[in-house]
């Protein structure tokens, strides 16, 4: 199983200040297939660490291998989505435009962008998601579930081989929040990707995730309630 | 648990009058600074009580009635317009529509041009190893006020509006090349960390996020950078360099003062109607443009007024 990684973490520091890590010793390996959450309390370094294996903060200490490129290398283009917790979404751009940034970076050359197979993709991920009537609304415009909707598209519609999601089920009403789930979820079989998942709902992180993690006292460990089922994981 | 006595040290009655006056005394020590310089410079304030009588007679004298005669055609060449438009062949008329076109040209060539360099400049975009360079070249374009480097087009491709329009251009590009990249640099973060993450390259991350998450405020400051170029062509006219500056600098040199107010004040009527509309456009691009906003004669009427004249 340790040949399939897609995500590796050994020995990583992560966090600003060499003197004072958020994390140290972090080792994790992640497999294309998985979905994986991390709980834990506010401000432990959640954010952080998806930064990191993101490639938008350097670690401190350690190595980080995703895609088979290790940190500072970004991996292949479009081959990592990101939905941030507050979406990093064009407020002023259109819904269209936003889900099209995602296909662009997974689907086009960054010489010939706005191919057919791009619009294609757009107005896939924008159906699937349910906002095909605020297609030419701007993001600014839109509640905050219907903003989380957009950014999930603007990810589908990318088709990377990792996800990295800080609390994107955040803001959704309980049928949407199904929906949602269940076209990741879908994804992510049907394409043998991955979803790191940051969660700050429990409940919710054991619904969605294969494993969950357990950031606490600058450790990351596996969330054990049933110790036959984690032992089974573990195996 | 110790009971407090109620008293304060002395020291903790220090810092309580600094915190509760500190402002007061601050604003005392700049106002009192500035007094100082000014009086440094000045040798005889008693200049000052000639000043209202001088202004009077300069008013009676040689300013006042303005001379219109500025909005009748010229004599030579021949008007040939319908009789109601005559004043179109005027100077005050040619001199102010060559003003606009200086502007305008030079407002458009300018943000053409300073765009690319401001996306350069930017921080969050670049190392400073790029934005440095980019900052560099903003900056010398906008060291000289836009006079001079008219006088340095007027000596390089001579009189004209050529040197008006270049002029004008290079310091558009420093002026709004300043505005741009800080109106860049002022974006939020995630949607640029999002594109980093994707892989999206520069090309796309400035096309497809900054120019969009930011195209309020440059469109904005485009506006606002046609209406300051022509405030400011109509200076650049004074050296040579096209415009209404240049019938303005001929009848100041034949003392024909009642001729320049004439000009002066076409000219605030012009910059007025230009802020108009430019607050107006402005106001289209702004985040909230879906809310209501008062008519633009709401800025010159009390609100009382305003209330009787709102359509029922």
């Amino acid at each position: 199983m340790s040949d399939n990684h897609i995500i590796r973490m050994k020995d990583v520091s992560i966090g600003f200040n060499n003197n004072k890590p958020l994390m140290s010793s972090l080792n994790l390996e992640i497999y294309s297939g998985e979905i994986v959450a991390i709980a834990g309390p506010s401000g432990i370094g959640k954010t952080t660490m998806l930064k990191t294996i993101a490639g938008l903060v350097p670690p401190l200490n350690g190595i980080v291998e995703v895609c088979g490129s290790i940190i500072p290398k970004h991996p292949p283009r479009g081959s990592l989505g990101y939905i941030p917790q507050r979406l990093g979404l064009v407020r002023h751009a259109s819904v269209y435009h936003n889900v099209m940034m995602g296909a662009l970076a997974g689907h086009a050359s960054r010489w010939f962008p706005y191919s057919p197979e791009v619009r294609r993709l757009t107005l896939e991920s924008i159906t699937l998601m349910g906002i095909e009537d605020k297609i030419r609304t701007p993001i600014r415009k839109l509640s905050g579930g219907q903003q989380r909707r957009v950014a999930t598209a603007r990810t589908l519609a990318q088709r990377p081989s990792v996800i990295l999601a800080d609390e994107f089920l955040g803001e959704l009403d309980e049928e949407t929040m199904n929906s949602v789930m269940f076209a990741v979820k879908n994804y992510i079989q049907q394409n043998n990707a991955t979803l790191l998942v940051v969660e700050h709902d429990i409940g919710r992180a054991k619904t969605l995730a294969d494993r969950l993690l357990l950031m606490d006292d600058g450790r990351l460990n596996p969330f054990i309630t049933d110790p036959i089922v984690m032992e089974v994981k573990q195996s | 648990m110790k009971e407090s006595t109620g008293a304060l040290s002395f020291k903790d009655s220090l810092i309580v009058v600094w915190f509760s006056t500190r402002w007061f005394i601050l604003f005392g020590f700049l106002f009192w600074l500035t007094m100082a310089v000014a009086n440094g410079m000045v040798d005889d304030w008693g200049r000052l009580t000639n000043g209202g009588a001088n202004l009077i007679i300069f008013i009676e004298e040689s300013l006042w009635p303005p001379d219109w005669s500025v909005l009748e055609p010229q004599s030579y060449p021949p008007c040939v317009v319908a009789p109601g438009l005559q004043f179109t062949c005027s100077t005050a008329w040619i001199g102010l529509v060559e003003t606009i076109k200086i502007a305008f040209v030079s407002t458009v060539f300018g943000t053409i041009i300073s765009f690319p360099i401001s996306l350069l400049a930017a921080r969050n975009l670049n190392s400073i190893w790029l934005s440095y360079p980019a900052r560099f070249i903003l900056a010398a374009s906008r060291s000289l006020p836009s006079l001079i480097w008219a006088i340095f087009f007027v000596i390089l491709v001579g009189l004209g509006p050529l040197s008006g329009i270049l002029a004008m251009t290079v310091y558009t590009v420093g002026y709004l090349g300043k505005l741009q990249y800080e109106a860049i640099e002022g974006i939020s973060r995630e949607p640029l960390e999002a594109s980093l993450a994707m892989g999206h390259s520069w090309f796309e991350r400035s096309l497809g996020v900054v120019l969009p998450e930011s195209a309020n405020g440059l469109i904005s400051q485009t506006i606002f950078m046609l209406e300051y170029n022509f405030r400011h062509g109509t200076v650049i006219g004074i050296v040579g360099a096209g415009g209404i500056g240049y019938y303005i600098n001929l009848y100041l040199k034949f003392l024909q003062y009642d001729k320049v107010i004439a000009y002066l004040m076409i000219i605030f009527v012009v910059v007025l109607l230009l802020d108009l509309l430019s607050i107006k456009a402005r106001s289209v691009f702004t985040e909230d443009a879906n809310i209501s906003r008062p008519p633009w004669w709401g800025i010159l009427l009390p609100d009382a007024m305003m209330d009787f004249l709102k359509p029922k």
